[in-house]
């Protein structure tokens, strides 16, 4: 069973960001990037489900620039098997149609029996390019995993819905699977991992190599987001604070 | 129709997002002079579509189909996407639910159109809609531009349009079919089930209760507690309630805990230190009861309490109850 | 995986510093040049290279430009060569201007620098010269074999906070090397240990601190000056506690503003994160830093005590380098190129000890003698008193520092060594808390130490014991409470101490997951009960180019 886990490399979630000039990216100098939390997640499950079934690769497919050589050598610590970078300088796609059909077109001679990809990036967090991916590809998709198991040929995978619920549903493979964060408990590198990482093969191919199908949207016009707020101050004795607050509560905000 | 809203069913009623999906659709139809039509889907699709009928728009689209009953998004995503196709509407909006994530971009991809999820604003432009989301953590917004010509798909965030603002009148329902052979279908799903709530996901809650140092101690908690009962909502806490073990750390709000944005956050004994509001300042209504005037959680409040959370909170619950 | 993993390599660094990288890159050289060759790895408590380096700074080409002949400065990683230089004595109004720049403390041809770019880059030629680097993995204990250390023992990941293993438990790695080489930056935690098992300090002065707290503020386009470079002395520390301010200009309009307070002083009160607040109060920082925004908070501690407070650097097995042994020129305010000569010549005592496959003291020994006979000893001789002037008040110690330019480094003219003693004796049971009355925190300028820490994006397996052991917490509560009034809530920059109420009295709360590893701590605490040890590897401050 062949396992594909496209893995991106985001911006620390706690950094500040600051726009660029034109307003259609953030200023990447003074940025922590680490490997996108749900993909780590993605990464986990995918070496669990190697050693589960005894053989078969795990490879990793990474899209961007240079210093995503630095997360693919983290995945490569972790026990995937080899690696492809597809690099792209800026200015970035950001469209998830063109991005997913650019990584297809890169994999698809590989006929992956899996693709498994985080939930969603905490960069542009669109959450649709494994499932855009899966389409493209022909795969049987479902997002929101939190445990898979392999049956016969197919794949048997949780799913969280809602509030509370989740659902079991049995799936033909190929197919691409959208990885929820805490499903598992990822893995540390091991000091022999990190030592033989570097011997493990990275392919890099450019975008433009591999490039499918152009933006179907465009993501431009960067903002802070400006929240203004006009505090009312509720005053008065106790009684009548929560005379106030009840009233808002049931007709301004509307919990019921 | 312009708009296409298609609904989302929660055992058969129509879905609260799909619900402010409709009223943004009248909203965006108002100030772009964009007719709006209505899909309803799967086994309740009649009892949806009758539901829908009872809003100001064009038609209702009832749809039912045997390889619909259960929701897959093989069937669904090939199923909305025939519709689409036939009734070629400019924009197709839904709530951006589980639900929509799961089969949606499918349909971008059978279509070739995009897919502008999760917005969070939508102004308008030269009579044409100008949708954002939130990108980078919540922390900016972008914009989103389709390309190209035909329908653009769009999905809305919770409480970006309020469903008390629906405007009622009476819609057509017209029934409509699809072509749809057994092999699409390559999910067999089971019966959903709920699970005892190991770490509830407060990101998905509309109403949240949060206590901070203020609560004083822990004999204190339950009080905190029989008010989000009564109100319905989750309770959370800020870091030092679950430094002090008074709290399971699930319940912590903020960079080490997690985020959430739901339609009212009520802080009470919260001062607001940094790492405690970059989790919870994308909440839609944020109520705040601190003793301290000058807490900096004030500057993000919609509504302020300068005053004794212990003194207040019983007599708002009782208020409540009533 | 629950066995412990064991490695076997030939030298070991711990600490990937600029000691380390430079002695790794060095060793790799003279290998090569001989037609030999060894495994090289370097640990690194951090998740990536520089993740944990800190420093103001200005740097003196020399030691870069030995390690690369071949390059030149325009291929280093510096921000910018020092294009103006400035020596201010501050009031709380007014900024008065040195009359001379002393030639001992100019910055001529040396560059402003990011340590957490330099370390970086240097981390990229080591990883190009086949030398591993251990990311996330935290030496935690020495393994002996008698009284020769034969390997580092790596922190176990996986236990909670009652010390008890989750499921996810790993044990920490056996790593055996030939030589375990410590760069693990000021007070190491396993060089504490290293130099009170055999007693390196023996003869010496104790190690004196300083403490350097700084932020990072991003200004609008253009408007920051590169290579521009300011110190300060007086408003806000006064004349009694040792120290001063930086101001550099970075690359990307960045200033990059810290304070340095010697942790040496008296009031058990001083706490330079107030300080360095206390100092933006002052008019000319207002107008420099109005429109700005504070972007990186970090802080770490420096080793002052100089010349003679570096240890006996090497037992059998093993050696001291970098800010660990406490090679920094307090004088010039500079130690990355005294910590990347120490590790170059300790290279070179490895590479004679690798031909000879002998790591016994005696053979290591001769690191020592490398460094007498090398300019990291010209250098330091000549501010071997330096620090020690401080003792009695500014003044005083700008005299002796003054006197010691003409006499070639004697204190007060002719004494050939001053003797000292730990800063931490220093402090007096007399609080006098008023120092910060006048400090407001606006949340925007004025900046409290929680807010500060957010910026130092630290974090912390949350479930896991404290690494910071305090041996005796009774005495936080009474004694301590009532002679020091608890100065661990005063100097620590990251808040990680607090008094809350317990009951009718108080009792200590460890935030150790506010912890920026600066070590002031460990330092400063009078009863010496506080031991640092490295938390889960990867935790910590996650720096990008502090």
């Amino acid at each position: 069973m062949n396992i594909c886990v496209l893995v991106k490399q985001v911006p620390g979630s706690d950094a500040h960001f600051a726009i660029t000039a034109d307003g259609a990216w953030i200023q990447e100098a003074e940025l922590p990037f680490e490997m996108n939390e749900s993909d780590n997640y993605a990464l986990e499950e995918a070496l669990q489900i190697r050693e589960q079934n005894g053989d078969g690769e795990v490879v990793v497919v990474s899209l961007g620039p240079d210093r995503c050589q630095k997360t693919i050598r983290e995945a490569l610590a972790k026990g995937a098997d080899r690696a492809l970078h597809i690099k792209e300088e800026p200015p970035y796609h950001s469209d998830p149609y063109a991005i997913a059909s650019a990584i297809a077109n890169a994999i698809k001679a590989e006929n992956f029996d899996l693709v498994l990809s985080g939930l969603q990036s905490d960069d542009l967090g669109f959450g649709q390019t494994g499932v855009i991916l899966g389409e493209l590809l022909g795969m049987t998709t479902a997002t929101l995993v939190v445990g898979t198991e392999i049956q016969d040929g197919k794949i048997r995978v949780k799913r969280e819905l809602e509030a509370g619920w989740f659902q079991w549903q049995t799936m033909e493979l190929p197919a691409s699977l959208a990885i929820q964060s805490g499903l598992n408990t990822p893995r540390y590198p091991s000091l022999k991992g990190i030592m033989t990482a570097k011997k493990k093969e990275i392919k890099t191919v450019s975008l433009a190599e591999v490039f499918a199908d152009d933006n179907l949207q465009e993501f431009n016009g960067l903002s802070v987001q400006h929240v203004e707020k006009q505090t009312e101050m509720i005053e008065g004795s106790v009684d009548q604070v929560v005379n106030r607050l009840v009233d808002v509560f049931k007709n301004e905000i509307r919990i019921n | 129709m312009n708009i296409l809203v298609v609904l989302e069913d929660k055992s058969g009623s129509i879905h609260r997002m799909s619900q402010e999906a409709i009223a943004g659709a009248q909203q965006i139809g108002g100030e772009c002079n964009l007719s709006i039509g209505i899909l309803a889907l799967g086994n309740n699709a009649p009892a949806l579509a009758e539901q829908a009928a009872k809003y100001e728009a064009t038609e209702v689209l009832s749809m039912e189909n045997e390889h619909l009953n259960q929701y897959t998004a093989d069937g669904y995503a090939a199923a909305v996407a025939q519709v689409i196709a036939n009734e070629n509407p400019q924009y197709v909006f839904f709530g951006h639910t589980y639900q929509i994530r799961d089969y949606v971009p499918r349909i971008s991809v059978k279509l070739q159109r995009p897919f502008l999820n999760d917005v969070v604003s939508c102004s308008t432009n030269e009579g044409k809609p100008v949708f954002s989301k939130q990108a980078f953590n919540a922390k900016l917004l972008a914009g989103l531009h389709p390309q190209g010509s035909g329908p653009v798909l769009v999905s809305f965030q919770s409480a970006t349009f309020s469903s008390d603002n629906i405007q009622n009148g009476t819609a057509n329902v017209r029934s409509v079919t699809v072509e749809m052979d057994t092999g699409t279908i390559k999910t067999v799903p089971e019966e959903p089930f709920q699970e005892a709530a190991g770490g509830v996901d407060l990101s998905s809650a509309d109403l949240i209760v949060a206590i901070g140092r203020g609560i004083g101690k822990e004999e204190n908690i339950p009080m905190a507690q029989e008010l989000a009962k009564v109100m319905g909502a989750e309770i959370a806490s800020s870091r030092p309630v679950v430094d002090s073990d008074w709290l399971a750390p699930h319940h912590q709000i903020g960079s080490s805990g997690q985020t959430v944005a739901p339609k009212l956050y009520l802080a009470l004994g919260i001062s607001g230190a940094i790492q405690h509001v970059v989790g919870m300042k994308g909440s839609k209504n944020i109520v705040v009861v601190n003793k301290d005037p000058d807490a900096p959680i004030f500057e993000l409040a919609d509504y302020g309490v300068v005053g004794d959370m212990l003194e207040i909170v019983p007599k708002l619950t009782a208020a409540l109850q009533e | 995986m629950s066995e412990r993993e064991v490695l076997e390599l030939d030298v070991l660094f711990v600490g990937a510093g600029p000691a380390s990288l430079a002695g790794a890159i060095h060793l790799k050289q003279l290998l090569r040049e001989s037609g030999q060759d060894a495994s090289v790895a370097i640990l690194e408590k951090a998740s990536e290279v520089g993740a944990h380096s800190l420093s103001g700074a200005i740097v003196d080409p020399r030691a870069l430009n030995e390690l690369f002949p071949d390059k030149s400065v325009t291929d280093f990683p510096f921000e910018a060569e020092v294009a103006e230089e400035h020596l201010y004595y501050l009031t709380a109004a007014k900024k008065i201007p040195f009359p001379f720049v002393p030639p001992a403390m100019n910055h001529h041809n040396c560059f402003v620098t990011s340590l957490g770019k330099l370390t970086r880059w240097l981390g990229g030629i080591c990883e190009n010269e086949e030398v591993d680097i251990f990311c996330g993995f935290a030496g935690t204990e020495l393994l002996y074999e008698g009284d020769r250390v034969i390997g580092v023992r790596t922190g176990d990941r996986g236990i909670d906070k009652n010390g008890q293993k989750k499921p996810q438990f790993e044990p920490g790695a056996d790593i055996h090397a030939k030589v375990i080489i410590l760069g693990e930056g000021t007070r190491g935690s396993l060089t504490k240990k290293l130099i009170n098992r055999h007693d390196l300090m023996q003869g010496r002065n104790p190690q004196v601190w300083a403490v350097g707290v700084k932020e990072l503020w991003r200004m609008s386009p253009g408007s920051v000056p590169q290579g521009y470079v300011a110190h300060t002395m007086g408003f806000p520390l006064g004349h009694n506690i040792f120290g001063g301010a930086f101001l550099y200009g970075m690359q990307n309009d960045i200033w990059d503003l810290g304070m340095v307070v010697g942790l040496d002083y008296k009031n058990p009160a001083v706490d330079a994160h107030h300080e360095l607040q206390r100092l933006k109060n002052h008019p000319w920082l207002h107008s420099l830093l109005e429109g700005g925004e504070m972007i990186a908070y970090g802080a770490k501690s420096l080793p002052e005590g100089g010349w003679f407070s570096i240890p006996k650097l090497a037992v059998d097995g093993a050696m001291l380098i970098g800010d660990s042994a406490g090679f920094m020129n307090g004088q010039r305010l500079k130690g990355i190129h005294l910590s990347m000569k120490s590790g170059m010549l300790a290279a070179e005592t490895i590479a004679e000890a690798l031909s000879t496959d002998n790591f016994s003291a005696a053979q290591l020994a001769d690191f020592e003698l490398r460094v007498e006979k090398s300019w990291v000893k010209d250098e330091l001789w000549k501010v071997r008193n330096f620090h020690q002037g401080f003792d009695n008040g500014l003044l005083a110690g700008l005299f002796n520092s003054g006197i010691g330019l003409l006499t070639g480094g004697r204190g007060w003219g002719f004494k050939n060594r001053i003797s000292s003693e730990s800063g931490h004796l220093k402090m007096e049971k007399k609080a006098e808390r008023d120092r910060y009355n006048d400090l407001h925190f606006d949340g925007t300028y004025i900046l409290d130490k929680v807010t500060d820490v957010y910026y130092s994006a630290t974090a912390h397996e949350e479930d896991q014991v404290p690494h910071l052991h305090v041996r005796d917490q009774d005495v936080c509560t009474t004694t301590c409470a009532e002679e020091y009034g608890n100065p661990c809530t005063n100097f620590c920059p990251a808040g990680v101490y607090e008094m809350v109420p317990d009951g009718e009295s108080q009792k200590l709360q460890i935030n150790f997951s506010n912890c920026v590893h600066c070590k002031t701590c460990d330092i400063m605490d009078p009863y010496q009960i506080i031991d640092w040890v490295p938390p889960e590897g990867g935790d910590g401050p996650v720096w990008v180019n502090l």
